[in-house]
């Protein structure tokens, strides 16, 4: 079944009902199919009915989202070659918290991205008496310098560390994933190209060559496209 | 229960479609042979843009490509992993053996590392070497002509070494390598390890005008989309079925050889898995091809008056002597590669470089030998990149973790700096590591499943020992550091658990006595003269090398022995 099809089989499975009695999508179901039909690489039929679902979901109460978003922005400011907005990167905890849902994540949303903003605010309250929302920004670094180091052996924080940890590492790889993310660090493949050794100021820096036995024998691209023949003896001809 | 009956006779019935089915399947069509392809998944194609993953971007899975659905993440090409819904399998108490199952057109070629090493003429008789194991009934002399024909009709690239264990063949020109290879060759050289162009089934040059070349995107992982890469699918069935010789059955779950009251077979059930009902097809010659485990449970299942213990068992070896390679790795930091300039580094998918077995076993603790492989470079980030931003400042006496705008350049600075040392080794086979027939658990078709008895002996955790202490002296010596603790005797040196090399084989194995064995050495069972197995199962013993190049010349040896039977009218 073509994607198209598959999703719309799935739509009307669902909320079809509603779709003939008021023969309209209300405006939440359409943001939700909007993110549905965001993403399209590549899915089998089963994978599309988990897409379908994860997405057409809501975890996080839109409280806790700003939270999550007052975190990332701490964790990783703006600057001119990205923020966590448009990484992406607090739509991505949202769709990790129902995704790692299963056995085998033992409930990660719950248990790990929820809880986390439970600490967090639980710290808040003690220090400053309101959630972590509440805080200023020096309250809130003030709360994670004494949870974002893996050297404080505090034993009372050690819950807290370690969730700041998977906080944090959601956030980087949240970045880092995205289209901002991966123009920051700037990765330059994942495109048709011709590899031909590395750089020749590359090799330089590293005081490195290449030896010349070794590339003689490597692939002379002016000749790829040429059909391989070879003697008896599996020498090449061509 | 309706069954529905196909009413033509096929002259073969092929049961799998991955490197061994596509093989015969091709070679049969092209003789002019008729054939029924029948396969367990859906039709895939790497050129279908519906299905395509190759050249996405991390963004656009949801889930930035994490391994909800697809245990080596979302854009990897495999339908399927360790876990089936509704196909399960298990393991005898205090054994462990995990199963990896690509159920589509191609099967696990569509993913797999594209190394396609030969088996050398010592692979073929290791016993006259340690008096281990079974030496297989061929030689290399018996195999050489169809790995050259197989070098050819596929392509692979690689260089003539001579080295009387590595066997040279017909090679493509190998693409130059990366700068942590650099670094490895470097490493290597001064630890006396031999180093070496790798030699992978990807077209560095072109072989025919059906096939594109490959474009260095760096994922054969996702399958390509213009077959620069090697797939059963792309390569040998595609178009195979262009021929019309070939009919192809997908989404069709053989669970029976059938056989008449002579105990001959005369074709095979299935189940389609779209519908749910039952099929049958008739064939002059069944060919199994459906991956060394699940052929040893399509005989095991397949009971009769004339094979009460399963088609071709009357040895009881079937699902015996199961064995996969084995792993360990170890990740190095060079702290050289810090702040690398960036530039397009991807290159073809896998390794440019790797080490053969390079010493003596004679001289050794240890019966057999490893190869060596090796990752790393600036490849495309995908979910995991920057979890642990700074967890290498360690080396530095510098505090890690933290929050703020330095972890930005803590991720850039660190981004490129790691390898990966992989060693892949030949294990011992044994009878006593078997698959067999749980009778108490089914699938969702009500079809028997399977469990594994498996457990590694002091042959391969010693293996295991000598991989680590390579690394080691290797990562020191290209001026890296090696990550984590160096695992010892009570982690088991760190040695994969028995299946996740994704080489099993030996579940069928071939041999000239049939007490001993369960084909002979054209991969025909001994008890029945018309069922053959193309896939790993008849593999006497895992070289250190990769199964798949031995999966195909042997397919390819089988079929025109079956199509010199048809000659002959002995079918």
């Amino acid at each position: 079944m073509k994607r198209r099809d598959s999703i719309k089989t799935m739509f009307l499975g669902s909320i079809g009902a509603s779709l003939t009695l008021n023969s309209c999508i209300t405006t939440e179901d359409k943001v939700m199919l909007d993110q549905v039909w965001k993403y399209n690489y590549g899915r089998t039929y089963e994978e599309l009915k988990w897409d379908y679902k994860v997405l057409t979901s809501k975890f996080f109460s839109d409280s806790e989202l700003k939270t999550i978003e007052k975190i990332a922005n701490i964790i990783l400011p703006p600057n001119e070659k990205g923020n966590i907005k448009d990484a992406g990167v607090v739509e991505l905890f949202e769709i990790i918290a129902k995704d790692f849902s299963t056995p085998a994540h033992d409930e990660y949303g719950e248990k790990v991205l929820r809880r986390g903003l439970n600490v967090f605010d639980k710290i808040c309250n003690e220090r400053f008496g309101v959630n972590l929302i509440d805080c200023s920004d020096d309250q809130i670094k003030s709360v994670f310098d004494s949870i974002a180091f893996n050297d404080n052996k505090d034993e009372g924080l050690q819950e807290a560390i370690r969730l700041f940890a998977v906080y944090r590492g959601m956030v980087l790889t949240g970045y880092f994933t995205s289209e901002v993310g991966i123009n920051d660090l700037g990765y330059k493949g994942n495109t048709p190209n011709v590899w031909d050794g590395v750089p020749d100021d590359v090799l330089k820096d590293y005081s490195v060559s290449y030896d010349e036995e070794w590339i003689s024998r490597c692939v002379d691209q002016s000749k790829r496209n040429d059909l391989a023949e070879w003697d008896d003896d599996g020498n090449l001809l061509t | 229960m309706e069954i529905i009956k196909s009413k033509e006779e096929y002259d073969v019935i092929v049961v799998g479609s991955g490197a061994g089915g596509g093989m015969a399947t091709k070679t049969l069509s092209d003789a002019g042979i008729k054939v029924a392809l029948v396969e367990s998944g859906p039709y895939f194609d790497p050129a279908d843009p519906e299905t395509q993953t190759q050249l996405k971007w991390p963004w656009e899975s949801p889930r930035r490509g994490a391994g909800t659905n697809r245990a080596f993440g979302d854009f990897h090409m495999s339908y399927g992993d360790w876990s089936l819904d509704g196909e399960p399998y298990s393991s005898v108490e205090g054994t462990d053996f995990k199963w990896w199952r690509s159920r589509m057109l191609g099967g696990r070629t569509n993913h797999w590392g594209r190394i396609s090493l030969r088996f050398g003429p010592k692979d073929f008789k290791s016993k006259d070497y340690d008096g281990l194991g079974e030496n297989w009934p061929i030689s290399y002399e018996d195999i050489k002509p169809y790995y050259d024909k197989l070098d050819k009709l596929v392509g692979v690239y690689g260089t003539k070494e001579n080295m009387f264990n590595e066997p040279d063949g017909f090679f493509l020109p190998p693409p130059k390598p990366r700068l942590h290879e650099l670094f490895y060759i470097k490493g290597a050289r001064k630890s006396n390890v031999k180093v070496m162009p790798s030699r992978l089934s990807i077209l560095t040059k072109r072989i025919n005008n059906e096939r594109g070349i490959c474009f260095y995107c760096g994922h054969c992982d996702r399958s390509c989309s213009v077959y620069g890469d090697f797939s059963s699918s792309s390569c040998l069935v595609i178009p195979s079925l262009k021929g019309g010789k070939v009919d192809l059955y997908v989404n069709s779950m053989v669970n029976e050889v059938i056989t008449d009251k002579n105990g001959r077979a005369t074709g095979v059930s299935f189940i389609n898995k779209e519908n749910g009902k039952d099929y049958k097809l008739k064939g002059k010659i069944v060919v199994l091809a459906a991956s060394a485990c699940a052929t040893a449970r399509i005989l095991l299942n397949s009971k009769s008056k004339a094979h009460p213990n399963g088609l071709g068992n009357s040895s009881n070896l079937i699902g015996k002597y199961l064995h996969d390679t084995t792993g360990a790795g170890r990740g190095v930091f060079i702290p050289e590669l810090m702040n690398r300039k960036i530039y397009n580094e991807d290159g073809v998918g896998g390794m440019h470089v790797y080490s053969p077995w390079w010493l003596d076993n004679k001289k050794l603790d240890f019966p057999r030998g490893y190869h060596i492989e090796i990752g790393g470079g600036m490849p495309m980030p995908q979910y995991g990149i920057g979890w642990n931003p700074n967890d290498f400042n360690k080396f530095f006496g510098l505090r890690t973790g933290g929050y703020g705008d330095s972890l930005r350049d803590d991720v850039k600075k660190y981004y490129g700096s790691t390898i990966y040392l992989m060693g892949r080794g030949e294990a011992i086979p044994l009878k006593e590591n078997y698959c067999e027939i749980d009778p108490n658990s089914k699938d969702k078709y009500g079809v028997p499943v399977l469990k594994f008895r498996y457990k590694w002996t002091d042959n391969e955790y010693k293996q295991a020992k000598h991989m680590h202490d390579t690394f080691e002296e290797i990562a020191y010596n290209l001026g890296g550091i090696p990550l984590g603790n160096k695992p010892t005797k009570k982690d088991n040196y760190g040695i994969s658990v028995p299946g996740e090399i994704i080489h099993e084989v030996g579940t069928t194995r071939m041999g000239n006595d049939p007490n001993k064995s369960v084909v002979n050495k054209y991969e025909r069972l001994h008890d029945v003269d018309n069922v053959y197995v193309v896939d790993a199962a008849p593999f006497v013993s895992q070289a250190d090398k990769n199964p798949t190049w031995t999966i195909m010349a042997l397919s390819m040896r089988t079929s025109e022995h079956i199509i010199s039977e048809f000659k002959k009218q002995n079918i």
